[in-house]
């Protein structure tokens, strides 16, 4: 056993693109780190800024949101509305002090497996430094 | 600031007179001392109450919300339930009623808009007129003749530097020209503030620990009174994500109800449930607030409510190149994108 802190990260994957780039990686046997509480979603256009706050409000020490690339989303633009709303959550959370490495969103393809796994990897590696998030997290 | 308070009752004397209107939304003296306050015209002969003065805050839209929710335009209403409600607006008001007409919550035939241009003025801050005159008791402010505000105190009259007194708001507006309007008064003045978002560089160059820290400080404060949210023009939702009010769990409340009906913030003025409450009001603003500045007015506990918001304002103008409340007939800033959206921060 080490005492290392483990960050855990909620990932809010869509479920055409990123789902399926995650499954590859699975399937495929690549290794990541085991912090990831994949949440699977229609789109990302349908990420609410409400699920993100509440993720970090229950603890999460960072949140991804990973979508398809732009052109690629089965909704046709979905993922550009998510562009757009989700750089304002961002803006949002560092405006208000919290350390803006712990939100972060990618696109990620469902042939991508071994994007996803390196995305996963530098995420934990930039969240272990910070500790856990304490800012944001429930106290009631 | 020039536009009478003569010319704007007597454009209210008419309407009431010929009934163009159902009633006339204004401002009269209130009773808390030398301040305005909103009021409700509805006889002509009522209109020689109305008042015109730096004190005229309140963002009178607000009231649009409630006379949409008695539904009196709905084509089975009485025939005088068809006309339309006259509202005195400022140029940020006329902003508030652009953004509810982009939404379609009014009805452009719903509302009849009488206009009135601040000019060069603008509204004063309660807070930096208290600091300047400190104990001396405010009769009477009214507008000078060359910018600036004519305070009247127990001790006379003192004229006192619009620099001095005027809301940030105001020393930031770029228009205070009504953008709609059926009727103007008062001259079209154009104003280019030196820094349109001046108000934010302090909280700006702190670092993020510090911004925590003041943050923290500020919404630590919150008692959820939620007057921020009664006032605002724009949160005219019948049911709040932050305060639902009918989903109480009782002994019968299903597995399936309360999955549909998630409670996402607590009720208790927690500082993680006042975070998650602010940061949400100010997402669900975005791209909607035009900067009345009346939550910050509102607030019995003085957060500086304005700088989430205008924070907001800010980025929505220099990510993506859009204006609050300038056009009633563009998509809304989260319901339309470009192509050339900065993705820099996705990988």
């Amino acid at each position: 056993m080490n005492d290392r802190f483990e960050p855990k990260i909620v990932a809010f994957l869509c479920k055409w693109c990123s789902s399926a780039g995650s499954d590859l990686a699975g399937v495929s046997r690549m290794q990541y780190p085991a912090n990831v509480v994949p949440i699977t979603v229609m789109c990302s256009g349908g990420v609410s800024p409400l699920y993100i706050f509440s993720a970090f409000k229950r603890g999460a020490d960072g949140v991804l949101v990973s979508g398809c690339h732009p052109g690629d989303c089965h909704y046709i633009k979905g993922n550009l509305y998510a562009r757009r709303r989700l750089a304002l959550v961002k803006e949002l959370l560092e405006h208000v002090g919290l350390e803006p490495e712990r939100f972060q969103m990618s696109w990620v393809s469902a042939a991508e497996g071994a994007k996803y796994t390196e995305l996963i990897k530098d995420f934990v590696d930039t969240l272990r430094p910070l500790g856990p998030q304490a800012k944001l997290r429930r106290r009631v | 600031m020039t536009a009478s308070v003569e010319e704007i009752r007597a454009e209210v004397k008419k309407l009431l007179d010929e009934g163009a209107v159902k009633y006339v939304i204004g401002y009269r003296n209130g009773s808390a001392g030398p301040f305005a306050a909103p009021a409700f015209f509805t006889g002509a002969g009522e209109a020689d109450e109305l008042v015109w003065d730096p004190t005229c805050f309140h963002n009178l839209a607000r009231f649009l919300a409630d006379e949409r929710r008695e539904d009196v335009c709905a084509p089975e209403a009485e025939e005088d339930g068809k006309k339309p409600v006259g509202v005195v607006v400022k140029g940020c008001d006329s902003r508030a009623v652009a953004v509810l007409l982009q939404e379609k919550f009014v009805d452009r035939d719903a509302v009849y808009l009488i206009g009135v241009s601040c000019e060069d003025g603008g509204v004063i801050d309660e807070g930096k007129l208290a600091r300047k005159l400190g104990t001396a008791k405010v009769e009477k402010i009214e507008f000078g003749v060359d910018g600036g505000f004519v305070v009247t105190t127990d001790e006379g009259p003192i004229k006192i530097e619009s620099a001095d007194i005027l809301d940030d708001r105001c020393v930031e507006c770029r228009a205070a020209y009504p953008v709609v309007h059926d009727v103007v008064i008062g001259e079209q003045v154009d104003r280019k503030p030196e820094e349109p978002y001046g108000s934010l560089d302090e909280i700006e160059s702190l670092a993020p620990e510090e911004r925590w820290e003041f943050w923290e400080r500020e919404l630590g404060k919150c008692i959820r009174c939620y007057a921020c949210r009664s006032i605002c023009p724009m949160c005219y939702c019948d049911e709040c994500v932050a305060d639902t009010i009918a989903f109480a769990v009782t002994a019968d409340t299903t597995a399936d109800e309360k999955a549909q009906k998630i409670k996402w913030v607590e009720r208790s003025p927690d500082n993680s449930e006042n975070f998650f409450y602010h940061l949400v009001r100010a997402m669900h603003l975005a791209g909607r607030c035009i900067d009345c500045n009346e939550c910050e007015r509102a607030c019995p506990v003085d957060i500086p409510l304005r700088l989430l918001n205008k924070k907001l304002e800010k980025e929505a103008k220099e990510l993506f190149d859009y204006d609050v409340g300038f056009d009633p007939d563009v998509p809304s800033l989260i319901s339309s994108f470009r192509d050339e959206d900065p993705e820099d921060f996705i990988r």
